[in-house]
């Protein structure tokens, strides 16, 4: 059996990690027959649904909850299989779905949540699952804190995809989540794998995001163009791969997929400093240049 | 990493070196002598517009008949690959006609691809 995968996306919230990783995840399986474990690691707990049909999967945490611990949770009620095309019932790869969930809002720790949910996913052998190719976590990435690093620190999550756009607060995001790989990278052996910038569709969005792949040291792996489609097939609660499979942003997904698994440059992230990073943004126009005499000085004066 | 959708082992880094691609294009068993014509048609917001493309001792010419010979399994142009031709060409090439494709091929328009 081929080595099993552990890979996951990570970006800043609504940049398009659950869209695009259920999409990169479903090509991987419909086209080229890869099984695979998604841990959705957001407490908003929509990493399945487009493979599920449904409209959200029972949270392992939630669950737990109503049980009253971990312990007397079942893996069959936390672990779905995926519906139409992603059974393992039908031909193709198949996607086993689950999700950590979080904690009420206010209320303990999410990063702790889900490593709870990792553990006992393991614990009841979701990845010995027999044929299993891939394990993909989508986790949140604006705050890195201990929490949403919780993947990557404890050495689950080892190739790291990060979700950005040509928007400031993405390329903040992306940044950070790379000095998270870094303080890790030695102790967990977790490797930044690429750039995904899922676009805004400015100008010069792909250079942009080429610039800073090239300053972290990695590679931009694939532009996707925003489409309309996505959200057609959103409604139907599916992927756009089996909503409509000969369609446009079908083979942006498909190509994505083909280079995620012959992808082998997992490199060690070299992050920017903050007065760097701000030199980029301002190369491309995201943030201007004020005169230092301007600094604090009212528009009324 | 992926240039033109071909695979560069990471241990050549994130900046691989031109001529690499080119290696691939010529080692790729695409017959570029067979097309004599490239149709692109592009789209921007509902405006549609056809250009033909017959520069046939360019890189950009090159890269598009391999598109479409051993990429596409479509006529539709995957964005990556056509940001990363106009990349290439806009170093390898230097006439005016690539130049202005290369314009064309950097806007987020979408473009479908045939060879004539
Ligand atoms: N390439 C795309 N084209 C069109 N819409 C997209 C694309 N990617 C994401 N979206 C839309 O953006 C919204 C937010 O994406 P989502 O995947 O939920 O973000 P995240 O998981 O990062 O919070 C979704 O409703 C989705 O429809
Ligand atoms: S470590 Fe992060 S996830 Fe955990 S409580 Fe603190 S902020 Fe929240
Ligand atoms: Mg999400």
């Amino acid at each position: 059996m081929a080595q099993l995968r552990q890979i996951a996306f990570y970006g800043k919230g609504g940049i398009g990690k659950s869209t695009t990783s259920q999409n990169t995840l479903a090509s991987m399986a419909h086209y080229f027959d890869k099984n695979i474990l998604i841990v959705g690691c957001d407490p908003k707990a929509d990493s399945t649904r487009l493979i599920l049909h449904e409209k959200a999967q029972n949270t392992i945490l939630q669950l737990a909850a109503e049980m009253g611990t971990v312990e007397d949770l079942e893996l069959e009620d936390a672990c779905k299989p995926g519906a139409g095309i992603f059974s393992p019932d039908t031909s193709g790869g198949w996607i086993n779905c689950t999700e950590s969930g979080g904690p009420e809002p206010g209320v303990g720790c999410a990063g702790r949540g889900v490593i709870t949910a990792i553990n006992f996913l393991e614990e009841e052998g979701a990845y010995e699952e027999e044929g299993l190719d891939f394990v993909s976590y989508d986790v949140l990435g604006d705050v890195v804190c201990g929490g949403f690093a919780m993947p990557i620190r404890e050495g689950k999550a080892q190739e790291i995809y990060i979700v950005m756009s040509g928007e400031m607060m993405a390329m903040y995001a992306a940044n950070n989540i790379s000095k998270g790989i870094l303080k890790y990278a030695n102790t967990g052996g977790v490797r930044l794998a690429g750039l995904i910038c899922n676009a805004r569709m400015t100008d010069r969005e792909y250079d942009l995001a080429w610039a800073l792949a090239r300053e972290l040291g990695t590679q931009m792996i694939h532009f996707v163009p925003r489409n309309n489609i996505v959200q057609h097939a959103e409604l139907r609660r599916m992927t756009v791969v089996e909503y409509s499979p000969s369609s446009d942003q079908a083979q942006e997904y498909k190509e994505l997929a083909r280079k995620i698994i012959a992808n082998d440059m997992k490199i060690i992230p070299t992050p920017l400093e903050m007065d760097d990073l701000e030199d980029l943004l301002m190369e491309f126009g995201l943030e201007e240049e004020v005169l230092e005499e301007e600094i604090g000085k009212s528009a009324e004066l | 990493m992926f240039i033109l959708g071909f695979h560069f082992p990471a241990d050549m880094g994130n900046n691989v070196p031109d001529e690499k691609v080119v290696e691939k294009l010529d080692n790729s068993g695409v017959d570029f002598d067979s097309v004599n014509e490239i149709k692109m048609v592009s789209e921007s917001h509902g405006v549609k517009e056809e250009l033909s493309y017959t520069k046939k001792d360019t890189f950009m010419f090159k890269a598009l008949v391999h598109y479409v010979k051993a990429v596409a399994s479509t006529d539709y142009m995957i964005y990556t690959n056509r940001y990363q031709i106009s990349e290439l060409a806009k170093r390898l090439d230097s006439d005016d006609e690539t130049m202005a494709l290369c314009k064309k091929f950097d806007s987020m328009a979408q473009f479908k691809i045939v060879a004539a």
